[in-house]
Order: structure tokens, then C-alpha cells, then sequence
């Protein structure tokens, strides 16, 4: 499915969950999101991840509903089930989807300035060299003595200073590479928003939809 | 074809009380090689970016005078036509690329020239197997090597296809062998492929029978002046005579005390192995400089000793595996002088960085009488309160190596200290260092592409060649 058109159907669902309190609604929604990213070969591993992580905030919210909320167990359930909806709905996109393709889609079929597709592109590129950056400055740090732990400021103000100056040497680097604002560009790899990706689209939110108005337990 | 001609051209950054460049008259003339050389820091980097374009748009200063192409100046040319005139490669390998692949990355450079994508696949290929790296057409980049990046970057610049191409030390942080074939593939660039070539370089390895001309950028005037043959060659003997200068060094002896030690070592931190050590040592109380091509490893070596970077086998410190060891305090013991000054500062001026080194040392060895002597004769006392970021790179490089000097550590690894230091301020970190090591039997292990003035300060010296490191009498 188009990534751009993914992605919306995905927000536009997680919203619709958070207004909703339908238990069979969020299990088939799960249950649908986990069909999809078995058929697209997700890893056990990843697989496990999904379902450990949010135990704990999911597990927390059931708790607290159940023995100190008064809407009753319905509801705890309901919100024990609308952490993993989110989760799973989450992973279908992130999981399967390749950002270089978002941004490609976003570019060419949601007249997203290529400014914008690229610049959220390089600096997710950046994100390898960010992650051994806050590494250096931690051990700059206890070389100096001082422990920075993630709550420090030191260490975001140093963080920020260095992601300034690589902005601006990819922004030098871009416009050395020909990029040019608001400037034509040709697409090697062309995508476009297919029927059937309106048709998985919008069918998608109407049958949900016709579940959430059918469906209350 | 373009010559590129600056005229009466001079400019001052905002921070900067004096002009960078002033008031400079030179031609590059179309076809040539021309190559660009002085010491670094000096505004060759300043100079190219403004002949690719980049600037002003990307820097806060006042430029006066003009660059034009063929008598069109450089700031009237729209930017979709500049790309068809000039291209810039830079210094930094890893900060070139937008995109994740090297066959994205060269898409994303042809989707911008607006090239017909019917064309793009043999465009790409041949621009790859131009600069030897077909084989790594669907790698990320991230796992590329810094000669592997180098490489990537030019063959951006030759799908570009641009008349003019411009490069700022290109090969700054990669190996021998990459930078001599590189410098032949532009040479082939000039002569089959008519293009300019404008380079920058302050290591003149290579060039003599490759270049048409030398501009040299002197410092003292900030004055840049085209040689003639005689001059140029002065330039180039004056060169190959420093390079072959030997000095005999020592040889470590069984009876000295080791400090660090290698066992089953292997860094390999791009899939390549660069370093296989078992056995290795260093020593304690002892100045031993790191010598080694440029791109070879040897701040890899640095990043894995201070735990920046993985490796296999084991790093032992006093006889411990400093795996095991609590980072703080290995921090504490085994401390490096980053190569960048600006990574070792927490706080935002002179003396707040002072203050932090102050409460924190491990020791009092240094009063604060000496402290104060120290500041006054690399001339920051009356720098106290100015923010250390807006300090040149010659007075943060002193500050950084003050401020590791009063934390005192066992061992300081110092990576190119020497950097953007002038000769007196050079003298007076030796001393300092020398103090450090008579006084308090500090162990030093230095990087340094240069060794002139520091000789006296060194007492082994160690190669990096060949995936080894080897202790030699000689230093050259």
C-alpha cells in the first residue's frame, strides 16, 4: 500500500480508537494488524518487543481502572486493549514501511516541498552519527568528571549545538549536490497512489467505522 | 569554459575583528589543475565556498568585491545554471550526503539537475566505476569507509557534470593509496574530460607533476599569490626536505613499566579490520607519538581506548580489562584531548570551563598560582569571560589542552594537539607537557601529523601500518 496513504489511515484509526470504547473493535484491530505484519515477515524478535513493551503501561492502566475507576472491568479492558491497538496499528506502518519511499510519496503525490521531504530525510540519515555523538559527549563529560545522565541540560545544549552545525553542512552539502528550493525536479522512481491503494484506503475507514457505529461491547 | 577570476575580494566574519581574506586578485584559469595550499585555518575554505556559490548564502559576514565565471559574477548566476557551472566537494566525508544509499544518494543528485531518469542508470555506473566503487552500489553509506565516502562524493560531482570542480582538502581523513588515485582520476577529469579543477591542500604529497598552478594563501598577509616555477619548486623541495628529516628515537626497554596493553585486539569497526594487535604495550610515564597514513585508523584506536568504539579482544588498563572498569573512573584515568576542541568544553565561557576543571581534578597538583601563569602566557587572562565558542580555533585548541592539563590525568591520549597552533604557543604546550610528565609521571600518547617542535617532548615512537603498530628508532 502507498506509504503516504498508510500512514494516514493509521493516524486517522489510533484517533478514532482514543474516542472509542469498543473492546471487540480494538481486538480485531489487532488481531488484523498482527495478520499483516505476520504476511509481511516481521521478526520474532520484533514480534516479542511488541508485545513486552507495552505491558507495562497497559498493565498500569487496567489496574487503575479496575480497582479504583467506576466505569468497571469493560472499560479497563478497553483501555489495556487500546494501548497494544495503538501499538500494533503503530508497527504496521513503521514495520513495513521504508522512510526513503514516505518521503518519495510525500514528495511526488502530497506536494510536500521537497525541502521538507529531504531535510526530514537527511536527518533521519543523521540518526547513527547523533546516537555516537551523545556517546562522545557523555565521555567528554566524565573526563571532565562530570556524570551526565539523559535529564542533564549539558547534554542536550551540546547535542543541539552539534545537530546545528551539521544542518548547516548538509544544507551546504545539499545545495552543492544541486538541490535547489522550489525548484523542479525529475523522479527516478515515480510513485503513485494506485486504486487499490484508495480502494485498501477507504475501505479500511469504512469498514472500521461501520464496526465502531454496529459494534459497543 | 570558465576562468574563475576574484577581483579586489575580501572578507570579514561577523565574530572576527580582521578580515579573513584581504582584498585578493587571482584567476583560475579554465582546463587547469590549479592547486591552493597554506596552513589550515588560514581561508582557503572561506575562498572556495564562496567561488561553489555556497556562500554568502550560508555564512554572516561582509564580503566586498567580486568572483565571476567568464565575467558573469558568481551571485548574479541563478542557482539551477550555478550547478552546471561549479561543484564543491568538502573536507568532511560524513557530513556529504542526504540520503541513505550510494545508488540514492547519486539519484537524488541527477533528480536535482533535472536529468531525463531514462538516463540516470548509465550515468550512474559510469560516474561509480569512474572513481572504483561499482561493486558498492547498494551499500548504506553509514558502513562506508572515509576513502570509500571520499570517492562516493566525487562521483556525485561527476554525474554533475559541472565545468568547474572544487574541492576543500578532500583528503583530509583517508588513506594513502585512495588519495593518490583520486588525484589521478581528477587529473584525468582535466585532461580527458576538459574540466577546471580548483583544490585546496596543506600537504603537498603527490602534486608536483600533476598541477598546472600553485596559489599560495600566506597567513602573516592573509594574501593570496600565484608562484611562478622557481617558487613553486622552492615550495615543493622546502616540503619533501621537512618529510625526510630524521630523528632518532629510543626504543622502549624491558624494565619499563607498561601501562596499557593489547591482547587478541582486532578493530574492525567498517567490517575491514584496520589494527590486529596481541601483546602490544604502552608505557607508563613516557611520550609516545602515534605516526601513521592519514585515514588508517588512528583515532579509531583512540575511540576503542576510550570506549567510543567497539572492538574484539581485550584493552587492559594497570593490569585491568578496562571493560570492567567503572566508566567514571576509567574516564578519570585514560582521558582524551579531542581532535576537535569544541567536544571537550560543558560550559559556555572561558572561565566556567576553568571552574569545572578546578572542582573536579583528581588532584591540586597545579596551585593557582600556576594556573594563573599558565592563562597569562597563552594570553586568555583577559579572555575570562568571553564564550568559549566564539574563541579562534588556535585559542580554543590552548584552552582545551589547560584544561585537561589541570585535570591531570594518569594517562592523556592527545589527538592532533598541535592543530591550528602557532609555533610560540606550540613551545609553551610542550613545556607544559614535559612538566606534566617529569612532575607527575603522566603518560602521553600523541597523534600528530606534524612533529616539528615536539621532538624533544617524544620518547618512543610507534607506526601504524599495515593493520600494526611497531616501535621504531627512527622518526621521520
Amino acid at each position: 500500500m502507498n506509504p503516504g496513504l498508510k500512514l494516514f489511515l493509521v493516524v486517522i484509526l489510533a484517533l478514532e480508537v482514543s474516542f472509542t470504547q469498543s473492546l471487540i473493535v480494538n481486538l480485531v484491530l489487532i488481531g488484523v494488524s498482527l495478520l499483516y505484519l505476520l504476511l509481511h515477515r516481521m521478526s520474532p524478535k520484533q514480534f516479542l518487543g511488541l508485545i513486552f513493551w507495552p505491558l507495562f503501561p497497559a498493565l498500569g492502566l487496567f489496574v487503575s481502572q479496575w480497582l479504583y475507576g467506576d466505569a468497571g472491568i469493560h472499560f479497563a479492558f478497553v483501555l489495556f486493549t487500546r494501548i497494544y491497538a495503538y501499538v500494533f496499528l503503530g508497527a504496521t506502518f513503521t514495520i513495513t514501511t521504508n522512510i526513503t519511499d514516505l518521503s518519495l510519496t510525500l514528495e511526488q503525490d502530497f506536494k510536500l516541498p521537497s525541502k521538507f521531504a529531504y531535510g526530514v530525510l537527511a536527518a533521519f540519515n543523521l540518526m547513527p552519527k547523533i546516537i555516537s555523538e551523545v556517546k562522545t559527549i557523555k565521555t567528554a563529560a566524565l573526563m571532565r568528571g562530570e556524570v551526565l545522565h539523559f535529564w542533564t541540560p549539558t547534554l542536550y545544549f551540546k547535542a543541539i549545538l552539534a545537530s546545528i552545525q551539521w544542518s548547516q553542512n548538509l544544507a551546504e552539502a545539499m545545495t552543492s549536490h544541486g538541490f535547489v528550493e522550489n525548484q523542479e525536479r525529475t523522479h527516478y522512481q515515480v510513485i503513485r497512489i494506485t486504486a487499490m491503494d484508495w480502494l485498501l484506503f477507504g475501505g479500511g475507514l469504512i469498514i472500521v467505522n461501520l464496526m465502531f457505529v454496529f459494534i459497543h461491547y | 569554459m570558465a576562468d574563475v577570476s576574484v577581483t579586489n575580494f575580501s572578507f570579514k566574519y561577523n565574530q572576527a575583528n580582521t578580515n579573513t581574506l584581504e582584498d585578493e586578485n587571482l584567476t583560475f584559469q579554465t582546463n587547469h589543475f590549479s592547486l591552493l595550499s597554506g596552513p589550515s585555518g588560514s581561508g582557503k575554505t572561506t575562498l572556495l565556498k564562496f567561488i561553489a556559490g555556497l556562500y554568502p548564502k550560508f555564512v554572516e559576514g561582509n564580503a566586498t568585491g567580486s568572483i565571476q565565471f567568464d565575467g558573469k559574477d558568481i551571485t548574479s548566476i541563478p542557482a539551477s545554471d550555478r550547478n552546471q557551472l561549479v561543484a564543491m566537494m568538502f573536507q568532511n566525508p560524513d557530513q556529504q550526503f542526504a540520503m541513505n544509499t550510494v545508488k540514492a544518494e547519486m539519484t537524488f543528485v541527477l533528480e536535482n539537475i533535472q536529468t531525463d531518469p531514462a538516463k540516470m542508470d548509465d550515468i550512474i555506473d559510469n560516474a561509480l566505476k569512474f572513481v572504483g566503487i561499482s561493486d558498492l552500489k547498494n551499500r548504506e553509506i553509514n558502513t562506508l569507509s572515509g576513502g570509500q565516502k571520499q570517492r562516493l562524493a566525487l562521483a556525485s560531482i561527476i554525474a554533475m557534470d559541472s565545468e568547474v570542480i572544487v574541492l576543500d582538502e578532500p583528503f583530509a581523513s583517508i588513506d594513502y593509496d585512495t588519495r593518490v588515485d583520486l588525484i589521478a582520476r581528477l587529473k584525468q577529469l582535466q585532461t580527458e574530460h576538459g574540466k577546471t579543477i580548483i583544490l585546496s591542500d596543506h600537504d603537498l604529497s603527490n602534486y608536483k607533476e600533476v598541477i598546472d598552478d600553485f596559489f599560495y594563501l600566506d597567513p602573516a598577509t592573509r594574501h593570496i599569490a600565484k608562484l611562478n616555477n622557481t617558487q613553486k619548486n622552492a615550495f615543493f623541495q622546502r616540503f619533501e626536505q621537512t618529510k625526510i628529516k630524521e630523528t632518532v628515537v629510543a626504543e622502549p626497554s624491558a624494565s619499563d613499566p607498561k601501562i596499557i596493553n593489547f591482547a587478541d585486539f582486532n578493530l574492525k569497526p567498517h567490517g575491514d579490520s584496520l589494527l590486529q594487535l596481541n601483546g602490544f604495550n604502552f608505557y607508563r610515564g613516557k611520550t609516545t607519538l602515534v605516526t601513521g597514513e592519514n585515514g588508517i585508523g588512528k583515532s579509531t584506536l583512540f575511540d576503542a581506548m576510550t570506549r567510543l568504539t567497539k572492538y574484539q579482544g581485550t584493552i587492559s588498563y594497570a593490569k585491568k580489562n578496562i571493560a570492567k572498569i567503572k566508566p567514571l573512573k576509567y574516564a578519570q584515568n585514560v582521558s582524551l584531548l579531542f581532535q576537535d576542541a569544541e567536544s571537550q568544553f560543558l560550559n559556555i565561557t572561558v572561565k566556567e570551563e576553568l571552574d569545572l576543571s578546578l572542582k573536579n581534578r583528581f588532584t591540586t597538583n597545579y596551585s593557582e598560582d600556576n594556573i594563573n601563569q599558565m592563562l597569562g602566557e597563552l594570553h586568555l587572562d583577559n579572555r575570562m569571560d568571553q564564550v568559549v565558542y566564539s574563541l579562534s580555533e588556535g585559542q580554543k585548541k590552548k584552552l582545551q589542552i589547560l584544561e585537561m592539563l589541570i585535570m591531570n590525568p594518569p594517562v592523556l591520549l592527545l589527538d592532533e594537539p598541535l592543530k591550528g597552533l602557532d609555533y610560540d604557543s606550540l613551545r609553551t604546550i610542550v613545556g607544559y607537557l614535559k612538566d606534566a610528565k617529569i612532575r607527575f609521571n603522566q603518560t602521553q600518547i600523541i597523534i600528530s601529523h606534524q612533529f616539528s617542535g615536539i621532538i624533544d617532548l617524544i620518547d618512543y615512537h610507534v607506526d601504524f601500518a599495515a593493520h600494526n603498530l611497531t616501535y621504531q628508532e627512527v622518526l621521520k
